[in-house]
């Protein structure tokens, strides 16, 4: 894992280098920061059973369903289009250290973005008078929150970037599975409220897993799931990177 | 001393495809070797094998004693190599992406230091090192393609078609560095420019249709497969005449002639292999009293021998390939 340095600074360097990091990080805020404002208005009017901050981790189904592609498809199909991943490999690195390092960086941007969410915190930390109005605890866990599901679905894009040489294809992809995981997920467990399929549902939405994160639980199972689920993804997408040397 | 290549019988296979059947030569330390053939041959496969890139369906492949499939990454620690098209990082800059290659490559920051300028240098590249690589132009991405794989200072360089899209101006500068890195590293470069093989090569591979076909140095394919070349004679004389004297001097196997508008006749001679008949020749003529302008012999070059052999081999091949419709 020598080398996983060297190529994380590349993958961070690339998204600004490029107008793609930009554009993405300016949706981003500006789908954050127009809810925010809304949110903010709406409380003004009187008391609610909500706080600003858990409104705004509701809307992770946002940047997930639409971010993650955006940072994900370039990460292989790109090297695979330009033929600069035979530069890649066949300098003395593992595959595995390519596909970490790619990981990481869209991770690591991904966070960067939550993490500019921070001046919310503050700026109704300065308005509510203090810690006291505030729980700082399910702030955090709600970052947790986000980040953990960011980060698989991520590991996801990352994989749907492998199989194909197209960006687009790519997006589309990781858009679907997404989809899928995020969105239909969700509409199952409306479909099947209770019973062992229900129970199922429920286990793996990710909105189920949000809600608790929001109140500030931080349930072992949700982390091990989407932390084995990366894993997963990481794994096959190297292989997918190795194919090339037995297909 | 154990060669720089070893390639044993080296075959790959795509989804129904041949690429490589049966390739097996040898790099020396120190040498410059072209590998020739036209697209499609066979030339980018070796070279991608070579590199670890991607296996050999069937045998073996060694550089510098180590197995490149069993020790990938120390092999690709000791080979240099700019693939086809020579893919860049486009949005990064020189400097920056020499400083990117040479961590990958391992090298400590000190040699690092040393090694960057020093690559840069050599491939002048000093003028636009700090310039984004995207915007410039294609003499210059190739010389920061020869720039990457020069920086961990590789035994081996694998190059493969280094001049393709330059202009002769910079193909000409492009050749002279191969020629000068010829001095301190063993070069693999592959081609489908013959006189480039011709001026840069110490030995030429020719590969075709996935199979080697020759290996020597460009002077003896020469020797070996030219027979003598042609002989050009223009003698002023009746065309008939010359052509009868011609065809009984010794040494002289077949002639064609042509009378030309200003009274002279061009007679093209095929000498018997090995021979010289061009005194012979002057003789003849002088004794009949005829006038002489030109006596030269046409050197066959690399390209004659190219296409001479890659047609031997396809008209083989379709032989083959009707006898086995005839046993059918």
């Amino acid at each position: 894992m020598t080398n996983v340095p060297a190529l994380l600074r590349r993958e961070l360097n690339a998204y600004f280098a490029s107008v793609l990091g930009y554009v993405v990080l300016m949706f981003f805020l500006l789908v954050m920061g127009v809810t925010f404002a809304v949110v903010v208005g709406y409380l003004n009017r009187g008391p609610t059973q909500f706080t600003a901050m858990k409104i705004l981790f509701s809307m992770f189904w946002l940047p997930s369903l639409v971010v993650v592609p955006m940072i994900t498809m370039r990460l292989l199909a790109e090297e695979k289009r330009a033929g600069t991943l035979e530069m890649l490999m066949t300098a003395p690195v593992t595959d595995f250290e390519v596909v970490f390092a790619k990981y990481l960086g869209a991770v690591t941007l991904y966070t960067m973005m939550w993490a500019l969410t921070g001046f919310y915190v503050l700026i109704l930390r300065h308005f509510s008078g203090g810690d006291a109005a505030l729980d700082l605890g399910p702030i955090f866990s709600g970052y947790l929150g986000v980040i953990i599901t960011g980060q698989f679905f991520i590991a996801v894009g990352l994989l749907a970037s492998s199989t194909t040489n197209n960006q687009i294809a790519a997006a589309l992809m990781s858009f679907a599975i997404v989809f899928l995981l995020l969105i239909v997920l969700n509409w199952m467990t409306f479909l099947f409220p209770s019973g062992p399929l229900g129970k199922v549902f429920h286990a793996i939405s990710a909105f189920d897993h949000m809600e608790d994160f929001q109140r500030g639980i931080v349930d072992a199972r949700p982390l091990v799931f989407y932390l084995s689920g990366t894993a997963l993804a990481l794994f096959i997408t190297t292989r997918v990177l190795e194919s090339r040397k037995w297909r | 001393m154990q060669p720089m290549i070893k390639v044993e019988n080296l075959t790959k296979r795509y989804a129904g495809v041949t690429a490589l059947n049966g390739v097996s030569f040898e790099v020396q330390r120190g040498e410059i070797v072209g590998f020739l053939g036209p697209n499609g041959a066979g030339k980018s496969t070796t070279m991608r094998i070579l590199t670890g890139f991607i296996p050999a369906s069937s045998g073996r492949v060694e550089v510098a004693g180590l197995d490149v499939f069993e020790n990938s990454l120390d092999v690709r620690k000791r080979v240099g190599y700019m693939p086809e098209n020579n893919p860049l990082y486009t949005d990064m800059r020189v400097s920056e992406y020499l400083k990117f290659r040479s961590k990958l490559k391992g090298l400590p920051r000190s040699e690092r230091k040393e090694r960057i300028p020093e690559a840069i240098e050599m491939c002048g590249l000093k003028d636009v090192s700090h310039r984004i690589i995207g915007h410039l132009s294609k003499g210059y991405r190739q010389r920061v393609g020869l720039a990457d794989a020069l920086l961990a200072e590789p035994d081996l360089l694998i190059l493969d078609e280094p001049t393709i899209g330059l202009d002769p101006v910079q193909i000409r500068q492009v050749r002279q560095l191969i020629k000068d890195l010829g001095k301190r590293h063993t070069i693999l470069l592959s081609t489908h420019i013959l006189p480039e093989v011709e001026m840069t090569c110490n030995r030429v591979v020719i590969i075709h249709h996935g199979r080697i076909l020759a290996s020597d140095t460009p002077e003896n394919l020469m020797k070996t497969l030219n027979a003598g070349g042609l002989i050009q004679v223009e003698v002023r004389g009746p065309g008939s005449e010359v052509q009868a004297k011609l065809r009984t001097v010794e040494n002289v196997d077949t002639l064609s002639a042509k009378v030309l508008e200003d009274g002279y006749v061009r007679v093209m001679v095929t000498p018997k292999t090995g021979t010289d008949p061009r005194e012979k020749i002057y003789q003849s003529v002088s004794s009949n009293g005829w006038t002489l302008r030109e006596l030269t012999r046409t050197r066959t070059t690399l390209e004659d021998i190219f296409v001479q052999i890659t047609r031997e081999e396809d008209e083989a091949e379709e032989e083959r390939r009707e006898q086995r419709r005839s046993v059918r």
